[in-house]
């Protein structure tokens, strides 16, 4: 009997907690009441939320630090949620904002098929939809009113041109990809396929691992390559496994590491000679436009373009002291 | 007769073994970079941080329990060694606190099983959830770079041509298989897996013998912690992700039995550097990784059911 008492007080104390945890879960309020009326939006702070695909890496979190210095200069009230990679959480997640009543929800979708339905409901429901970072499947048709994102499959170009000129066109490659059905991978990969039609003399000698973006992984499938195969360039899908490569061939190895993202990580790795360089995907840049865009909408304005593209550059040793 | 029975005792009892060795040479003889020394070295590494898991898993397992939280107490106590490792304390800090960390969880998860009187699964879950959480907190979700010099000369660097990871593994095995086999404590434990009640009339604290084998599998991964993030030289929050299954895996492909009691420390060996080889071989072949995931699947099963099957012959 003392014991099942015990229990229900636990459970109580543990749900009360749950639910003050989710009251306080990174609501972000900007300092509404001295920004808002310069910002120009009548009427109150308009309340946006955010709902990122996780929180668990570097790029993600500089989304989220952008996002929440975008709404303290515009003035706005802003949620960030994270779905924590997980498809049916994020339209859980998107159902519950609606009914909050926000006016605007900005999302990275974990699935760009999974999602698109609740999308289209939130659309439906007259809240502003936006997608950051990927886009939902024929997200126009579904009600997104715009998307704000870098270009994947650019990025993958970028990086792999890179490689192919430090190559001079020649050479045995490897590549390191994420898991394999991630959509931002598969278009990096497209974007290295394209650069390599044009370099029949840059041979794939291994087909490309998936280490999952994981460092450790990619650390331990480098150095077995690495006692089997003659090298030239490792390209990776990210920087957390270029940096595992760098770390098995170690500083100054002569083989060309690439990566994308340009994390913090990565551009450690690249000041000591770990890794060549990597192409920059300014998440926050992507976020912060997003928002924007968001308050043009709901203030009643137009959009010149719906497709806000954020430009990748190649980070390498000259530059990378500008980037940190 | 009597020769060849204990003959066929003896590779019943060492069939894994013996499936481990036969991988080797098919290897071998499919890619002879395989066998080359700068490989094995390869290896070693490779098996050093799930090595030491295993062993701590082994501890648990062989108590009768199960733990899923040592991959997210690596990712923890990773972190805080990174933190704590940028050059600003001497290098016995980190790892004494990696420690002393993954001690703690290790402690939780054994009073919640043998005092608490959950069950392991629900325990560990628990805390594999949650410390996977601090992680994150600790490091705002961020990898935390910038760890010294030092200390990333810890796994990059070799004794004798033996890297330091193996070392740190051998030492591990030594300590962990005396204690096992040799002291009262060692046989408490095998006692408590395979029948807690007779255990506990037969005047055993099982209590405080099952708390000590969770502490040991938490205090061994503080340690993989610490050893993982001085070879990645980065402590990632999102690091060692399903590093309880491999520990597992080793453990039930080296002989211990999941219904605990039954277990050899070599077994445990054998069984991480079964799994070790595999990925080696298997990415030394240039094998496409969604051919890996199922091949891997399958040579665990096959070399399972192979050792049952040869042990079984004996009865």
């Amino acid at each position: 009997m003392n014991k099942k008492k015990f229990l229900a007080m636990l459970l109580t104390c543990a749900m009360a907690l749950a639910v003050l945890a989710g009251c306080s879960n990174s609501d972000t309020t900007a300092p509404a009441d001295n920004g808002g009326d310069d910002a120009g939006s009548e009427g109150g702070a308009y309340k946006i939320a955010l709902i990122q695909q996780h929180q668990t890496n570097a790029f993600q979190i500089a989304v989220t630090e952008a996002a929440e210095a975008k709404a303290a200069e515009l003035g706005v009230e802003l949620k960030i949620l994270s779905a924590d990679q997980d498809a049916a959480t994020q339209i859980s997640q998107i159902e519950q904002c609606v009914s909050e009543g926000y006016q605007a929800i900005l999302f990275e979708p974990v699935d760009p098929d999974g999602l698109r339905d609740a999308a289209k409901n939130a659309a439906d429901a007259g809240v502003v939809v936006i997608n950051i970072i990927s886009a939902c499947t024929d997200w126009e048709e579904a009600g997104i009113s715009a998307v704000s994102y870098g270009n994947n499959v650019k990025a993958g170009e970028t990086e792999m041109q890179q490689v192919a000129d430090l190559l001079g066109g020649k050479g045995n490659i490897a590549i390191l990809t994420g898991p394999s059905a991630d959509a931002g991978g598969l278009q990096r990969m497209e974007g290295y396929e394209n650069i390599l039609a044009n370099y029949p003399d840059i041979v794939q000698v291994v087909s490309p691992a998936d280490c999952a973006w994981d460092t450790a992984q990619a650390q331990a499938t480098v150095e077995s390559w690495l006692s089997a195969y003659d090298l030239d360039a490792i390209v990776c899908e990210n920087d957390g496994m270029a940096v595992g490569a760098g770390n098995a061939a170690g500083a100054d190895s002569g083989i060309i590491i690439s990566g994308v993202d340009g994390t913090p990580d990565g551009f450690e790795a690249i000041k000591d000679g770990r890794i060549t360089g990597t192409v920059s995907q300014n998440g926050g840049a992507m976020a912060a436009n997003g928002i924007e865009a968001a308050v043009t909408l709901l203030n009643g304005g137009t959009l010149e373009t719906n497709v806000l593209v954020t430009d990748n550059t190649w980070i390498d040793a000259s530059n990378v002291a500008d980037y940190e | 007769m009597k020769e060849t029975k204990r003959t066929k005792a003896l590779l019943s009892e060492y069939f894994i073994f013996v499936i481990f060795i036969a991988l080797v040479v098919v290897l071998t003889c499919l890619k002879p970079s395989f066998i080359q020394p700068g490989n094995l070295v390869n290896i070693l590494k490779q098996a050093s941080i799930n090595g030491i898991l295993a062993f701590g898993m082994m501890f648990v397992i062989i108590a009768g329990g199960f733990d899923m939280s040592v991959g997210s107490t690596v990712a923890f106590t990773g972190v805080l060694a990174a933190m704590l490792g940028q050059g600003q304390y001497p290098l016995i800090v980190p790892l004494a606190v990696a420690m002393l960390a993954g001690l703690a969880v290790g402690v939780v998860n054994g009073v919640g099983v043998a005092v608490g009187d959950l069950p392991p699964f629900i325990m560990t879950l628990g805390t594999m959830t949650a410390v996977r959480g601090l992680a994150l907190l600790i490091s705002n979700g961020k990898p935390v770079i910038g760890i010294s010099a030092a200390y990333k000369a810890v796994a990059a660097s070799s004794l004798f041509g033996i890297p330091m990871l193996a070392v740190f593994l051998v030492v591990i095995i030594i300590i962990c298989s005396f204690v096992l086999a040799k002291t009262v404590y060692g046989r408490r434990v095998y006692a408590c897996g395979g029948n807690l009640l007779a255990a506990r009339v037969s005047g055993i604290n099982t209590t405080r013998i099952r708390i000590s084998t969770f502490a040991i599998a938490g205090l061994l991964a503080g340690l993989s912690g610490f050893l993982m993030t001085s070879r990645v030289t980065i402590g990632q929050p999102n690091a060692a992700e399903s590093y309880e299954m491999d520990a597992i895996t080793a453990c039930v492909v080296g002989g211990v039995s999941m219904s605990g009691g039954v277990g050899k420390p070599w077994g445990v060996v054998v069984g991480c550097l079964l799994i070790t080889v595999i990925a080696n071989g298997l990415d030394i072949m240039g094998v496409s990784s969604h051919w890996q995931k199922i091949v891997k699947g399958a040579i665990i099963v096959l070399a399972v059911l192979l050792d049952i099957k040869g042990k079984g012959k004996k009865n």
